[in-house]
């Protein structure tokens, strides 16, 4: 492509407007949670704070709950993550690594529950929880959460493992590894960025989960933060500084997690561990 | 997984209230539960509000996205990079913080875009974008685009890197304008990808329910119910779970129809070739 310099000059500005345009929600959430009060509230926007305060942060923390909720939210997210990606890793493991009777049934199954929509779900599942006495009881979400991910996780686990190169675990095995140790030593080392990439999926999903939660959740100990933002209004009034302080708060971990995550998952360990 | 779809089935053809739940009984009631929903103008304006929300949010996010893809493999290198930071963070924004941001930015006295309007000479002062359902979709709208573009225009630049130069080269030699050659060349090689994230958007924005439930919990005067909500509404809050079963039911062959739809011309363009 052999634009003139000025077409070059002009795509590129263009790029920056739109760059502006995508960045200005995140910005003005990060902005206007470390705007003192009245440059908040003040009919032109400030659009650059001069004197940042924690005064927001602080209300956001200190309000009713919101280290409860947050620690909620954790456990779900952590819990629901830990479980898939162990059952995950098994079952990817045995569909690429063995043939069996019923694989492709298998493969198929996972491939449809992606697709199976939440709206036919709600309805049973609430009935199951209430029948189970599962509603409002947060651990009782595990499961639910867990399920939810399971397929995806499945899913790109298997590109994972099928990445692996065979003949890495056949020379462990020759060389007197067991199947376990094989796995363990040779072929977990290089699953490990696939198995953060999945792991954030997962992370992201839970974290920011909703419908399930506002119908299964009923009393507030065992709401999670985005159940808490979601009425920020009777938490916070129209504060929109420790609404956005909250919101911000929220956005935080995920933001820091892709940070992370981006860089190693990206990286093909296992590239030329072989020789052809 | 299937289980619970299958059960959703049965409990449509049920008399489901919090009644029956209690006294655990099981009341057939054969189509009835549909025939009440169908009957229901309600539930059209619903269906209706969903179709057109599904449209004009899943087409208005792949021409932008295509645009945005079609600019981003033009750019150098620090463009680049700070275009794709931008959306990445549009792109990893929790659902529900993008929500209290955008209620934030259209706030009624104190919103940068009333702000931003009255300068450029409309009268937005105190305007309330959440007072009519039109306007409160259109702000959900561009909730839903904005962070649904990030993903078609990753997708689509790497599928537009995979175009081999050569092509476009010959065709440039050849005298083929700039849009001769997208819908002559780029665009079929890359309209797979298109037609996957196309489909993909319909599917989500369908059932995008905590954008606009979040936004205003369906209202105002439950002008901006959509399917999902209305599901949620009928089944959890009214205990009405029979006639919420019924009506997801429906919303499910919806949208496989849809999708349908778009398979079989999918596959007819493919005979055509």
């Amino acid at each position: 492509m052999r634009a003139s310099r000025r077409a070059r000059g002009i795509q590129s500005a263009i790029a920056l407007v739109l760059a502006a345009l995508w960045a200005f929600p995140v910005y003005w959430m990060a902005v206007t949670a470390i705007k003192p009060r009245s440059d908040v509230v003040s009919r032109t926007p400030v659009f650059i704070p001069h004197s940042p305060t924690l005064e927001h942060l602080r209300t956001a923390i200190e309000a009713p709950g919101f280290w409860h909720f947050a620690r909620n939210s954790l456990v779900l997210t952590i819990g629901a993550v830990v479980i898939a990606l162990l059952i995950a890793l098994a079952s990817a493991w045995a569909s690429t690594r063995y043939f069996f009777k019923g694989r492709k049934a298998f493969l198929i199954t996972i491939m449809a529950a992606q697709l199976a929509p939440w709206e036919a779900m709600l309805i049973p599942i609430f009935i199951v929880y209430r029948d189970t006495g599962g509603l409002d009881v947060l651990l009782a979400l595990i499961p639910l959460y867990m399920v939810m991910v399971l397929p995806f996780t499945v899913w790109t686990m298997r590109g994972f493992i099928a990445a692996v190169p065979v003949e890495l675990e056949e020379a462990a095995l020759v060389d007197g590894c067991s199947r376990g140790q094989a796995f363990r030593r040779i072929v977990f080392p290089l699953l490990a960025p696939g198995v953060m990439a999945t792991s954030l999926f997962g992370f992201i999903t839970i974290w920011n989960e909703f419908v399930f939660v506002n119908a299964l959740m009923q009393s507030e100990p065992n709401a999670t933060l985005p159940l808490w933002i979601s009425a920020f209004q009777t938490v916070f009034g129209t504060d929109w500084g420790a609404t956005m302080a909250a919101s911000s708060l929220f956005t935080l971990p995920v933001i820091l997690l892709f940070a992370i995550l981006q860089r190693r998952a990206v990286g093909g360990l296992a590239a030329g561990a072989v020789k052809g | 997984m299937g289980w619970p779809l299958v059960n959703n089935v049965l409990l449509s053809l049920r008399k489901v209230t919090l009644r029956e739940l209690i006294s655990r009984d099981v009341v057939w009631v054969g189509f009835d539960n549909y025939r009440t929903i169908l009957a229901d103008p309600a539930f059209w304006d619903a269906v209706v509000r969903s179709v057109l929300f599904t449209a004009a949010c899943a087409a208005t996010t792949m021409v932008v996205g295509v645009l945005m893809a079609l600019l981003l493999v033009r750019l150098p290198r620090f463009p680049k990079l700070v275009l794709s930071i931008s959306l990445v963070l549009a792109w990893a924004t929790p659902v529900l913080a993008a929500t209290t941001v955008f209620q934030w930015l259209f706030d009624t006295d104190f919103g940068v875009v009333n702000w931003l309007l009255a300068r450029v000479g409309l009268d937005t002062e105190g305007h309330s974008w959440f007072s009519t359902g039109r306007s409160t979709f259109l702000v959900a709208g561009l909730l839903v685009v904005w962070q649904a573009v990030p993903l078609v225009v990753f997708s689509i630049s790497a599928a537009l890197a995979t175009v081999p130069p050569e092509l476009d080269e010959a065709a440039v030699i050849d005298g083929a304008t700039a849009s001769q050659r997208w819908w002559t060349i780029t665009f079929p090689l890359v309209r797979p990808m298109i037609g996957v994230l196309a489909f993909l958007q319909v599917i989500w924005d369908f059932k995008a329910f905590t954008q606009v439930y979040a936004m205003r919990r369906g209202g105002p005067d439950s002008s901006t119910t959509t399917l999902p909500i209305l599901i949620y509404q009928e089944g959890l809050a009214r205990s009405q779970f029979g006639l919420a079963a019924a009506a997801s039911v429906v919303t499910v062959a919806i949208l496989l129809v849809l999708l349908a739809l778009y398979v079989r011309s999918a596959v007819r363009a493919e005979e055509v070739r």
